[in-house]
């Protein structure tokens, strides 16, 4: 990501702030920045979302296909991410610039999604024949401005804009002798809906100083030694551990930052299924007068 | 894919254009804070987003730097999501690679490169929705991106599509009416002076009706140039208030 | 491996001469160089060369499933390989963004303006179709790739032959070729590009630009055409603003062209399948040595010797010598000027005599033995001294400093080297206009530039 310069006497005072619970932009430790989210934004995909938090900006498009199911799990559809920084986020991510980062965030999000509860809920229903045909997700990521917190960001994108996603409902007619035929149905509006009620938010804490804080700008960042990465879901079980950065953790902080997580990712998952659904009924309110406002 | 028809016999092509009209246009700029320049364009069903970084230091090789003028990078990538078929790749294959280079061609004919010796300008375009006219959608795009950002230009660089089939120039031509291989030309043009900036076309088309499609692709680039034109002005005028000036 | 560069003066050359509406080769500005057709002995192959660029092509059929999208149709993909062979900056394996840009110009020359008909390429609906291959490889890259390449691709593919298919029921029989007669490809028209290169913010133009022309121009525009006046492709490379009716004009121009060509690829298939069919011989190894390496072309390539028009020498080389800052104190007899000839297209042949005789003006310091004399009959010897014109040659005498050498009106070179090099005047000895073997104890005038210090 970008790389930021900070001076020591910058760094010392977004540590001290943090001390007193009082960040620089007047946030408590625990508080997430402005978030925007709208859904289908896209409309040549099945299903698509755009997420804005202060100044981090994720894409993200969900299109299904279908192919045959794994051999180890014959009655289940799968995901497939797949994340693409855009050069427009930063000028290094030109090319092949932002690979690292893109494998990063993709191998996270498919650890988060493979709990099992995750994947028994969301992943039956998109069987369409076992052992032949299935339906596979393939989510794709378009990240096109880091601003801190990008993981968190990408999580609650994908959330969002899987409980879009509209896949066509397949009717099985089974042909004398032989593979049994499939019909797509013609009519947009009969559709399968993705059950996301076990789907987990990704929650960062960043530790600074001695404490942590939730939701860490680019500049509380830089000032962070280590942190931790976790991925919850309604219920409050963390599907995904994750800590990254070079610091070290004590076990006592790392429990600390445990339960604010869980707390943090219980509210977040609470807020973002209550908008989700108000925006649900927006949309079936308006119906084809709505015009999605995407980035206009 | 025989048998659609492209214009009706009313004069209608299939989303209820008339052959002359151009998509619904909405553009904005400024969508980005991070980068110099952004700007964001909705031809019909066609999302593109552009970024412009820039003029700054050579990146990577130094060899790269001219010592006259400064240098064009650009980047032409599109959404896995964006096509009807999901996309592999989102750049890197053969297409993607002949429309970087002719954006890099298009842009490099219009910044006024000779003030910023030594020096890179980096354009990148990322197309969200592809519905047809993609490579016109990201010129426009790049060039109220360019605007936004400050660099100099000779002009607005307009660019569009125009088809022609059965007899009848169609402007603006969308993904379905692409499909019907239909004899397809690509504009970018300036509009003050009305010199081409970059011609494509492709599937085959009588020598008689080259110069009434070449005046039908002027006019259409025109058109775009009053809108792009509008957009511009409005955007500044609302930052001069957001300012606190009126 | 990098390109050598081309200099800032050769450029300027270049770009003064075209100007004048002169190119390097005497051509016309609309006109082609030389066109050569040679087909393989395997159906599909075709060589073609314009002037020195070579460009082999090949084409190869293979049995696939269709594009889920596009069921009926078969698959004409097309690939071009610009290996290292044709120029040291081409790499091998990763396209650059040229070889991009020839792939994707002859995709959309042929592919999409549809020249072949795809729906005769399908077998089984869905099922089983043809995908028609071509490969184009470059062997020599001495400017106009695109057009050459097509020229190619095109003759490649109207010369070839698949083989031939039964369908019944569900049984889908492809006969060897020793049972059924290959079928050729249905070709709907033949599509050619014609490419104009650009100069002086397009006030010149000039069609079929060789390497040279191409480095130093502003663009280049691609009309791909056929013989029916369709235009089929049309594009427009490079930092330059065209109008429209610059375009109309090119495209005209095109039409014009395209006829010849079209004509020479038809006359050319017709040649190799009625050798093939009343069993004569047929495939490169005869071509190449009836047209390259015959004793007939030999004759051909023989040239008379022309002589160049001397009257305004004198002036000239006045004005050139002048111009360079008035350094010497020339004075140059019109009188002793001598004839210059042209032997070989390329090089050029001066002297006072016919027989050349001694040198006249080595005021007899030196023994003869050290003094060669330039050998008259041997027409490379003017080429080579050319070549090694702007060479330094340190010399034991300490009298003199640098040597070097003023060539006179040798403008038919298409030799791109420097043309005017001051000449020191040494030992206060009169540079008479000859000065073609300086004061260098010989050495100049072997063809293999042995130096005897």
């Amino acid at each position: 990501m970008t790389d930021l310069l900070l001076s020591e006497a910058e760094k010392m005072f977004i540590i001290h702030g943090v001390q007193d619970n009082l960040r620089v932009d007047g946030r408590s430790c625990d508080d997430y920045r402005h978030i925007e989210l709208e859904t289908d934004v896209v409309s040549s995909a099945n299903g698509s979302a755009r997420l804005k938090l202060s100044q981090t900006d994720v894409l993200v498009g969900v299109k299904a296909d279908l192919t045959t199911p794994p051999t180890d799990n014959p009655d289940v559809g799968t995901l497939e991410f797949f994340v693409d920084c855009s050069a427009n986020a930063a000028p290094t991510f030109e090319g092949r610039g932002g690979e690292d980062l893109a494998r990063d965030i993709s191998s996270t999000l498919a650890r988060a999604y493979s709990s099992d509860r995750c994947s028994s809920s969301m992943l039956k229903a998109l069987c369409v024949v076992p052992s032949e045909q299935c339906w596979v997700l393939y989510i794709d990521i378009l990240i096109l401005e880091c601003g801190g917190s990008l993981y968190d960001a990408v999580s609650i994108a994908v959330k969002a804009a899987l409980s879009s996603t509209k896949v066509p409902v397949v009717k099985v007619t089974s042909s004398d002798g032989g593979k049994p035929e499939l019909e797509l149905s013609d009519d947009p509006y009969d559709s399968l809906r993705i059950n996301v009620k076990h789907a987990p938010c990704n929650v960062t804490l960043s530790k600074i100083g001695h404490s942590h804080v939730v939701d860490a700008s680019l500049e509380e960042e830089v000032c962070s030694l280590a942190s931790l990465m976790m991925a919850v879901t309604e219920e409050g079980t963390v599907t995904m551990l994750k800590k990254s950065a070079c610091g070290s953790l004590h076990p006592e902080s790392i429990y600390e930052m445990l339960e604010t997580g869980k707390n943090v990712g219980l509210n977040l998952n609470k807020q973002l299924t209550r908008q989700l659904l108000d925006e649900e009924c927006l949309h079936t309110q308006m119906g084809t007068n709505r015009e999605p406002k995407g980035f206009l | 894919m025989a048998g659609v028809e492209v214009v009706s016999e009313q004069g209608f092509r299939t989303d209820g254009r008339k052959p002359n009209e151009l998509r619904r246009i909405r553009c904005k700029q400024g969508v980005f804070s991070h980068a110099d320049g952004s700007a964001y364009i909705e031809q019909g069903n066609t999302k593109v987003l552009a970024t412009v970084y820039g003029p700054h230091e050579i990146r990577g090789s130094r060899s790269k730097a001219l010592h006259d003028r400064a240098y064009v990078n650009c980047q032409f990538s599109m959404a896995t999501f964006s096509t009807g078929e999901r996309k592999q790749r989102p750049r890197g294959d053969r297409k993607s690679t002949e429309m970087t280079m002719h954006m890099k061609q298009t842009f490099e004919a219009t910044i006024l490169t000779q003030l910023y010796p030594r020096s890179q300008i980096d354009i990148f375009v990322e197309v969200l929705q592809a519905d047809g006219g993609n490579f016109a959608a990201c010129v426009n795009a790049a060039t109220l991106a360019l605007i936004d950002a400050g660099i100099p230009l000779k002009d607005y660089v307009c660019a569009c599509t125009v088809g022609f089939v059965d007899d009848v120039t169609i402007v603006d031509i969308n993904h379905l009416e692409e499909t019907n291989h239909i004899a397809e030309f690509t504009v970018a043009m300036l509009p003050k002076s009305e010199q081409f900036v970059m011609l494509e076309m492709s599937s085959r088309l009588h020598l008689d009706h080259l110069s009434k499609v070449m005046d039908m692709a002027t006019k259409a680039c025109k058109d775009v140039h009053l809108v792009l034109d509008r957009a511009v002005r409005d955007h500044v005028s609302e930052v001069w208030q957001q300012l606190g000036n009126t | 491996m990098k390109d050598h560069p081309l200099s800032n003066c050769e450029e300027k050359f270049v770009l003064a001469a075209i100007a004048e509406n002169r190119r390097f080769d005497g051509r016309g500005v609309y006109i082609y160089r030389p066109i050569v057709i040679l087909y393989g002995h395997d159906r599909g192959c075709c060589h073609v060369q314009i002037g020195c660029t070579r460009v082999l092509a090949q084409v190869s059929c293979e049995v696939i499933i269709p594009k889920q999208t596009r069921p009926n149709e078969g698959v004409l993909h097309m690939n071009v390989e610009l290996s290292p062979m044709a120029c040291p900056s081409f790499e091998a394996g990763k396209q650059s963004d040229y070889g991009v840009e020839v792939n994707r110009a002859l995709e959309r020359l042929l592919r999409d303006s549809l020249c072949i008909d795809l729906e005769s390429l399908c077998i089984m609906s869905g099922e089983k179709v043809w995908q028609i291959r071509v490969d184009v490889h470059v062997l020599n890259h001495d400017g106009n790739l695109i057009d050459c390449s097509s020229i190619a691709a095109i003759a490649a593919l109207s010369h070839f032959r698949r083989p031939d298919v039964t369908v019944s029921g569900e049984e889908v029989t492809i006969h060897p070729l020793d049972e059924k007669d290959a079928v050729p490809l249905s070709v709907n028209h033949i599509p050619l590009s014609v490419t104009f290169a650009f100069f002086d913010q397009g006030r010149t133009l000039l069609v079929d630009p060789t390497d040279q022309e191409e480095r130093v121009m502003d663009g280049k525009m691609v009309v791909g055409i056929n013989k029916h006046r369709e235009l089929c492709m049309l594009h427009v490379s490079g930092k330059m603003l065209v109008l429209q009716d610059q375009v109309v004009r090119c495209v005209n121009i095109a039409a014009a062209r395209v006829g010849e060509i079209t004509d020479l690829i038809k006359d050319t298939l017709e040649k190799d399948n009625a050798a093939r069919k009343s069993g004569k011989e047929f495939g490169f190894a005869k071509c190449l040595a009836d047209v390259i390496l015959g004793v007939d072309d030999l004759l051909k390539h023989y040239v008379d010797s022309m002589s160049v028009d001397t009257t305004s020498v004198g002036q000239t080389a006045k004005t050139v010598v002048d111009a360079d800052g008035n350094r010497v104190q020339m004075e140059v007899d019109n009188a002793e000027t001598g004839n210059v000839s042209i032997k070989v297209p390329g090089t050029g042949k001066m002297s006072t005599n016919t027989e050349g005789g001694a040198v006249t003006w080595c005021e007899g310091e030196e023994s003869d033995s050290d003094v060669i004399l330039l050998d008259k009959n041997d027409s490379t010897s003017s080429e080579v001294s050319s070549k090694q014109v702007s060479a330094v040659v340190e010399l034991s005498d300490s009298e003199e400093e640098s040597v070097l050498m003023t060539s006179q009106d040798l403008e038919r070179t298409e030799l791109s080297k420097s043309r005017a090099i001051e000449t020191r005047e040494n030992r206060g000895g009169r540079c008479r206009g000859k000065s073609f073997g300086g004061r260098n104890r010989g050495k100049r005038g072997r063809g293999n530039g042995q130096r005897y210090f």
